[in-house]
């Protein structure tokens, strides 16, 4: 009797775990329980913000189950990130990273594990590591800022250059696109270029200290949206406002609202959700076997100016 | 005593041979030559782009008196057709060529009208040779054959390099009156086509006598 009773429950529980194997393979065929991790270089910044939300959304309306996880622009956070994300399973990793160079060793990890990582927006310095990367064209998008900028500049002024993170590719290519064409224009004349991380507040500091050495300046041109609303804000105090010609770049809801008041000249219109959309899209083929992915996807960038702002709203167009 | 000796004296070979491992020199020179193998050369990507695959292939550019019409009437079937592009959005290239003659020579551009189609007038840009357009618009370079999008985006600064110096000269020389044949990268967005000012870049010119 006594050996009748030690038999059975390791029967059962033999049972219920084969059980429970069968179930989680079968969910595995179809998909429905896998889980997507949304790695997001920060979330101090709306831009940011709608990316990851709309990857995740997206992910979520394709039966996934999604976390977001903020590196807050530091690469050890991402790795750290990464290292959870493996960890608690993650299937797939749509990604924005910190750095270009620097995020490379953690996408690595990533495939060494099995998982797809699929980079929005931002890219990463290695031509195998990511699936596929889905990019902001940020070059075109500064190249049609720049030939707009020395319109309005009528070809000649004083301007300053306010960069992003100096580690990722889309603060050069901006920076790189913009001055293909501004370069060649000898009257105008860059006075300063400073980096403010791409933040609101640092690029406030940044033209507070600037004005101070060139109060006679006529432009500034912004690596993005949340840096030219802060340059404004310290033309604003500084009483120069209407004297300076602010332009952005990213397509901000309160950006595109200040083009339509007329404060700021222009911005390069990206399309997060379009990115974050085909990350997910991407990973979800991914899951169903596709393995031929574009090594990188660009996604166009729309100059967005004070004749043209009406047919845009915040992150994209007018429905 | 001989033992500590001999102890600090092991402890001194140690220590010289983890230094003398630790550290070594090399020629300043040396590394640079190495820096710049690694580097990607976009000028002579360019050149080589330019004299041996778009230039070879101009004649294959699409007419422009077939497709302003048929922009006109298909647009879907002229875009799907004819143009290029890397990725998603709107903006689309193409490579044209036509026959026309010069109506206004400008600070920044010279306009010509078509000579099949007199009432289309294009720009042909003096100035502002900058983007992607010539590059997008060949259909010839991959954006996957390279390591990073700053090297793409290089190939493209030399190639407008290229225009400056090898085809901005002829046009420069343009009269109004002139008739002249043309090849050209237009850039066009298929959500918002306007026909009435194509801005183009240069690519070929040349007068007919």
């Amino acid at each position: 009797m006594k050996h009748s009773f030690a038999i059975k429950p390791f029967v059962a529980c033999l049972f219920v775990l084969m059980l429970l194997l069968c179930s989680c393979g079968n969910h595995a065929g179809s998909g429905k329980h896998k889980k997507i991790a949304v790695i997001v270089s920060t979330l101090n910044n709306p831009w940011f913000v709608v990316l990851a939300q709309t990857a995740a959304a997206q992910a979520q309306a394709l039966g996934y189950e999604t976390k977001i996880f903020d590196s807050q622009n530091n690469t050890s956070v991402e790795a750290d990130n990464f290292e959870n994300a493996i960890s608690a399973g993650y299937n797939a990793i749509l990604f924005n990273p910190t750095d270009a160079d620097g995020s490379v060793s953690n996408v690595q990890e990533a495939k060494s594990a099995g998982i797809p990582v699929f980079c929005m927006d931002r890219e990463v310095n290695s031509v195998d590591a990511a699936t596929s990367q889905i990019l902001s064209d940020s070059y075109s998008g500064c190249v049609a800022i720049g030939k707009y900028f020395v319109e309005k500049m009528n070809k000649r002024g004083k301007y300053v250059e306010i960069l992003g993170l100096v580690g990722d590719n889309n603060t050069w290519n901006r920076s790189k696109g913009f001055h293909s064409v501004v370069d060649f224009f000898p009257g105008l004349t860059m006075v300063a270029q400073q980096s403010a991380d791409f933040d609101r507040n640092k690029a406030m500091e940044v033209m507070e200290s600037i004005l101070q050495a060139h109060p006679d300046i006529n432009g500034v041109f912004c690596g993005n949206d949340a840096m030219a609303s802060g340059a404004y804000q310290a033309l604003v105090a500084a009483g120069k406002a209407n004297d300076v010609k602010v332009f952005g770049f990213d397509g901000a809801q309160d950006v595109i609202e200040s083009i339509q008041a007329k404060k700021i000249l222009a911005t390069g219109m990206q399309f997060p959700k379009v990115i974050a959309k085909t990350a997910a899209m991407y990973a979800d083929e991914y899951f169903k076997g596709k393995r031929d992915f574009p090594k990188k996807m660009p996604v166009e960038v729309e100059l967005v100016t004070q004749e043209n702002v009406n047919d845009y709203t915040g992150y994209g167009k007018k429905e | 005593m001989g033992k500590s000796v001999l102890k600090y004296a092991i402890a001194a070979i140690v220590f010289i041979l983890v230094a003398y491992k630790s550290v070594y020199f090399k020629k300043l020179d040396e590394v640079k030559a190495e820096q710049s193998a690694k580097t990607f050369d976009a000028a002579k990507y360019a050149e080589n782009f330019w004299t041996k695959k778009l230039t070879p292939g101009l004649h294959n550019a699409v007419d422009i008196d077939t497709l302003i019409p048929m922009l006109s009437s298909n647009p879907r079937q002229a875009f799907d057709k004819y143009s290029h592009a890397l990725g998603i959005g709107n903006l689309r290239y193409f490579l044209i060529q036509g026959k026309g003659n010069v109506k206004a020579i400008g600070e920044d551009d010279i306009t010509l009208s078509i000579t099949r189609l007199p009432d289309q007038k294009i720009k042909i840009a003096t100035l502002f040779i900058f983007g992607n357009a010539v590059r997008d618009a060949s259909g010839m370079v991959n954006i996957n054959d390279f390591n990073n999008t700053m090297d793409f985006n290089n190939v493209s600064a030399e190639i407008n390099k290229i225009i400056r110096v090898k085809v901005l000269p002829v046009v420069k020389q343009l009269k109004v009156g002139d008739d002249v044949t043309f090849t050209s990268a237009i850039e066009l967005n298929k959500a918002h086509l306007n026909l009435s000012q194509i801005e183009a870049i240069p690519v070929a010119v040349q007068t007919i006598h």
